[in-house]
């Protein structure tokens, strides 16, 4: 009997049961594709740091190194379970040539790599460790994505001539936000090159137990071995691994959740229109003494068959999805052990779209039990109904608008439950095609930087690994002063001050000292240091340390422990993302770094002027600023572009689509009054008038509360998105007349026509043409 | 009497190829100017279906209507509900009023459509159309806090609004009890009394005896005609048992 029941049903309301299930099908196909890339990603993450036995602790250093200590402490340290100090040839970008294009204008840190411990390996495609024979060259897999490399490329390091035999798999620097690129090399070809470039040590350590890197970190930094450069641990490894997946599929995930809630205000309305016509037999079926459980059935019958339907459905099509979604993934990082469980998730996820639809409908039915069979079959309608809406304004009262203007107003407020669905609707359509624009926007903003611990600026100088840091500092500072192109400009050394952790143990706080109001990062909470006294901790060592603004640290600058003010948190994703600024001057610490940020007069002459001081000063890495976002972020960026672009998309069908089902539904359900209307002599076009105008109040009403939704809600998700890599504070900026007009715009223009399209009524329009039998009669015969 | 309606040949036939019935098969009707003519016959005899057609609401399949003079089937959607609006006034059988409108929001609900500025004077008009009709006090009141009697005098205080030639009313008391269908029909006749023409179609021999002239509908056609002239109330029941004889006789 369901299957008859459903049946008709369905031949009946063709296009709002297939726009239902749609939506269901999309929501089911995200959730299903966000939770199957979410397990895959962090199975393949894991699996390619366990293939790849990444350390758990690496300390960069540069500089002379003396391996004595580092071995000894290796030894005796009860936490070690393998040790390693290899070498990072870091060579010019300019001397690497591949295919006859070179790095130079490459931001990253480019250096050869060779083989030789039984941990921290890089792996081929294939995930097996790569065993380079003298000539052959494994580049970077982030140069085979960009272009810069492809198989079998003649390459030429500093004159020697390679072949590109493959690419690396590596599981530290893998991601366009690490800094540095491995290549990988024979032994023979490192030693030959060894003269050109410089060597930085990566000390790395495999702990028996991985929990206990707090621990260790401690006793490294208090045994006063060798750290002349970051450190890095695993989690930070991992995080960079899954920025750009772990975000594609947050956004899958937040884009199902839309739909999810599209469908659930799609089926919302159907129903809610279908019973309103179903009245007087639901009333029927109540007074024969039919159960309340038993007419649900009848209704959730279909509903349950859609649900199950669009769940299937939305599962398959996320599994044809699955090999693109997941190509860029399996080539980083090869499968998983979450790639056994991927379809699971992924069945999960569809699943769960289609529970929470049937959970929906039933939830929905619960008004049968209020419902009176007296007044269903007396008034086919709920008694007391008609009131609403009755208020202002009174047509008696009017000066100004006319019939068709009040009859919309009055139509809009008394069917404004309904009408709050198309609201609810178009304010979801506007939330997706604004939120995902406006992150675009500001991530492809140049002030973009300041969320990942860069201030904003044109131009940025690098000096690491040389010596007198401080006073090679001092003299780029003097020669930006002396710049006629720079506007204004601020160096910052970065030295090496001491704190104490929360579990009481002796920690090296890497602190930029300097200007910061200048170049201002984003903060979190509170604001640059100003004064000697103060203190701002990036948002790891914030965590880490357990303070907050405003709270003291204490602080060891090598002229003894003193109090500072903790005066703002930002966020941080250089230097392993733990970082400190202050504004005074420690004299007496280890300089460790330094960098100069510069605003040009002419912004547009950033590169030319990047140029010109890589020339002036080799012992610095000069970089254009947009160029260095650009080439670091590219990934992300072109994610959320992506996002982007199919979020409007989606947004504007969504809209139009449910703008036209819900007109027509209102014309179904008000046909009646509509009817009465007509007969006392409103014309067709009076009736269209009116709907069109309940229509428009509706979308104003919609636009307006997805641009506040986003602006408001938008804003926090975005936020809570990137800070899960590393940003600590998140704002929008940038790019408002698109995301805040031109989105608005198209989705009300687009829903307008759709909903004047719905709006119609071509049985009105037959019947006044050619003298068919028109539904308005009959219902005025009754 | 000048004529307003003339009707010619009028057929009307619905249902597919397979099924066809002709619900209106050669009808010529008249409706002089201030005239009272009532519709009778069984259910599906076609009353309902000309008084579709005489007003302009449907469209027959052949014959032609001329209102006033104009040909109806060369009229347009719009100059049609024009007319609806401003030369007819139309009564139902169920009360027909917009539900999230008052009553005397209801009432001028069609007026206001070309007088927007004009609330006030035609909120006027109603407030008298609506104390002749003794509902004046509903005039603020919900139209579901009303009975159906109230609602039926409700709506041809509607139907007058814009001073109509003709006022059509499709089993007006069909719905009603004894006392509220009487209250409907002296309105009616007061109506009538004012010089606006009525054509009612009913079922009720008791209505059928207040019109000057009743038309006996079987078949999609007319089967007779019955002048009964001008009404005076003295003479109701011998008027109801011509009309009631008439109607045996027909077999209706």
């Amino acid at each position: 009997m369901y299957y008859r029941i459903v049946k008709d049903d369905v031949m009946k309301s063709k296009g709002v049961t297939l726009a239902t299930l749609l939506f269901i099908v999309a929501a089911a196909a995200m959730a299903a594709s966000g939770a199957s890339l979410a397990a895959q990603l962090f199975g393949a993450v894991d699996a390619l740091m366990e293939a790849a036995r990444t350390p758990h602790f690496m300390q960069m250093h540069a500089g002379p190194l003396d391996r004595g200590p580092l071995e000894r402490f290796a030894r005796e340290n009860p936490l070690v379970e393998d040790y390693f100090a290899g070498e990072f040839l870091n060579i010019n970008g300019a001397r690497f040539v591949i295919g006859g294009e070179s790095l130079a204008g490459s931001v990253q840190d480019n250096g050869l790599w060779t083989q030789r411990a039984g941990f921290d390996l890089l792996l081929g495609l294939d995930g097996e460790p790569l065993r380079p024979a003298p000539g052959e060259l494994y580049a970077p897999l982030a140069y085979l994505r960009s272009g810069a490399a492809a198989l079998g490329d003649e390459a030429t390091v500093a004159g020697r001539r390679f072949k590109v035999a493959g690419f690396v798999r590596d599981s530290q620097m893998n991601s366009p936000q690490a800094s540095s690129k491995r290549f990988l090399v024979s032994e023979e070809d490192f030693e030959a090159l060894r003269e050109v470039g410089a060597v930085e040590y990566l000390i790395s350590f495999r702990l028996k137990d991985p929990a206990a890197l707090p621990a260790f970190e401690a006793a490294y930094a208090e045994a006063g071995l060798p750290a002349n450069g970051p450190t890095l641990s695993a989690p930070l490894f991992r995080m960079i691994n899954a920025v750009s997946d772990g975000f594609t599929a947050a956004l899958l995930m937040l884009a199902g959740a839309v739909a999810v809630g599209v469908a659930l205000l799609c089926v919302r309305f159907t129903l809610l229109a279908k019973i309103e016509e179903d009245y007087r037999e639901i009333g029927v079926m109540k007074a024969i003494g039919l159960r309340v459980s038993d007419i649900k059935k009848i209704y959730l019958a279909k509903y349950a068959f859609m649900a199950a339907l669009g769940a299937a459905v939305g599962w398959a099509a996320a599994a044809a999805l699955r090999a693109p979604l997941l190509s860029g993934l399996r080539q980083a990082m090869g499968e998983g052990a979450g790639a056994r469980l991927g379809p699971a998730f992924a069945a999960l996820g569809a699943a769960a779209v289609g529970a929470a639809v049937i959970a929906y409908v039933n939830a929905a039915l619960g008004r049968f039990k209020r419902l009176s069979p007296a007044d269903a079959l007396r008034f086919g309608a709920p008694a007391g109904r008609a009131a609403r809406g009755l208020g202002l304004p009174r047509l008696s009262r009017s000066r100004l608008l006319g019939a068709n203007v009040l009859l919309a107003v009055k139509g809009f407020l008394a069917d404004f439950k309904l009408y709050a669905v198309m609201i609810a609707v178009i304010a979801a359509a506007g939330f997706i095609a604004v939120v995902p624009a406006r992150l675009y926007a500001t991530i492809s903003s140049p002030g973009f930087s300041a969320y990942m611990g860069v201030g904003e600026c044109d131009l940025r100088l690098d000096v690491q690994q040389a010596d007198d840091i401080p006073g090679k500092a001092a003299t780029i500072a003097a020669a930006l002063a002396a710049d006629p192109s720079v506007g204004s400009s601020a160096v910052l050394v970065a030295k090496a001050l001491w704190t104490v952790d929360q579990s009481g143990a002796r920690v090296r706080l890497k602190t930029e000292l300097g200007d910061h109001a200048a170049f201002p990062v984003l903060y979190a909470a509170g604001g640059p240091p100003t004064g000697a006294d103060q203190i701002a901790l990036s948002a790891m060592n914030a965590a880490e340390l357990g303070k907050a603004v405003g709270e003291v640290l204490i602080v060891d600058d090598g002229s003894g422990p003193r109090g500072l003010t903790v005066s703002g948190v930002y966020g941080d994703l250089t230097n392993g993302g733990k970082t400190a600024k202050a504004a005074f001057d420690a004299p007496l610490a280890e300089a460790m770094w330094a960098v100069a940020y510069a605003e040009l007069v002419e912004p547009a002459g950033a590169e030319a002027a990047a140029a010109r001081y890589a020339a002036a000063y080799p012992w610095a890495k000069a970089s254009d600023i947009a160029e260095f976002v650009r080439q670091t972020f590219s990934a992300t960026i072109a994610s959320v572009r992506t996002a982007a672009y199919a979020s409007a998309a989606l947004a504007l069908l969504v809209a139009a689509l449910i703008s036209y089902l819900f007109m027509r539904m209102i014309r179904a359900k008000d046909r009646r009054e509509d009817a009465i209307r007509w007969a006392i002599g409103f014309t067709a076009s009076d009736l269209s008038i009116q709907y069109a105008l309940r229509a428009a109040l509706a979308l104003l009403g919609g636009v307006i509360l997805g641009v506040a939704a986003a602006e408001i809600l938008g804003e926090a998700i975005a936020g809570a998105a990137i800070r899960t890599f590393g940003a600590a504070a998140f704002r929008f900026q940038g790019g408002s007349a698109i995301a805040y007009l031109g989105m608005p715009l198209g989705i009300a223009a687009a829903s307008f026509a759709a909903a004047l399209f719905g709006g119609r009524d071509p049985s009105l329009r037959a019947s006044v043409a050619g003298g068919v039998e028109t539904p308005y009669l009959e219902l005025l015969k009754e | 009497m000048r004529n307003i309606i003339k009707a010619e040949g009028l057929v009307k036939t619905y249902g597919s190829d397979a099924g066809k019935r002709r619900v209106l098969d050669g009808v010529s009707f008249e409706l002089g100017a201030g005239e009272f003519v009532a519709v009778m016959g069984p259910s599906g005899s076609g009353k309902t279906t000309l008084l579709f057609a005489l007003s302009g609401m449907d469209r027959p399949d052949g014959g032609r209507v001329a209102f006033e003079g104009r040909e109806l089937s060369k009229l347009g959607e719009r100059e049609l509900a024009d007319l609806r609006r401003t030369r007819m006034g139309f009564v139902f059988q169920q009360p027909s009023m917009l539900k999230h409108l008052n009553v005397l929001d209801n009432v001028i609900l069609a007026a206001l459509r070309d007088r927007r500025s004009e609330a006030a004077e035609l909120s006027a008009k109603a407030l008298a159309l609506m104390e002749k009709a003794g509902i004046a006090d509903l005039a603020g009141r919900d139209i579901a806090k009303v009975s159906g009697g109230q609602l039926q005098r409700a709506g041809i205080c509607r139907a007058l609004m814009n001073d109509p030639v003709v006022v059509f009313g499709d089993e007006p008391t069909g719905a009603l009890n004894s006392a509220a269908a009487a209250e409907v029909l002296g309105m009616l006749e007061a109506v009538h009394a004012g010089g606006t023409a009525i054509a009612l179609v009913t079922h009720d021999a008791r209505v059928a005896a207040r019109a000057g002239r009743v038309v006996f509908m079987r078949d999609g056609a007319i089967a007779a005609e019955e002048s009964l002239g001008p009404f005076v109330r003295d003479e109701l029941e011998p008027r109801v048992a011509a009309v009631t004889a008439r109607m045996r006789e027909l077999g209706i």
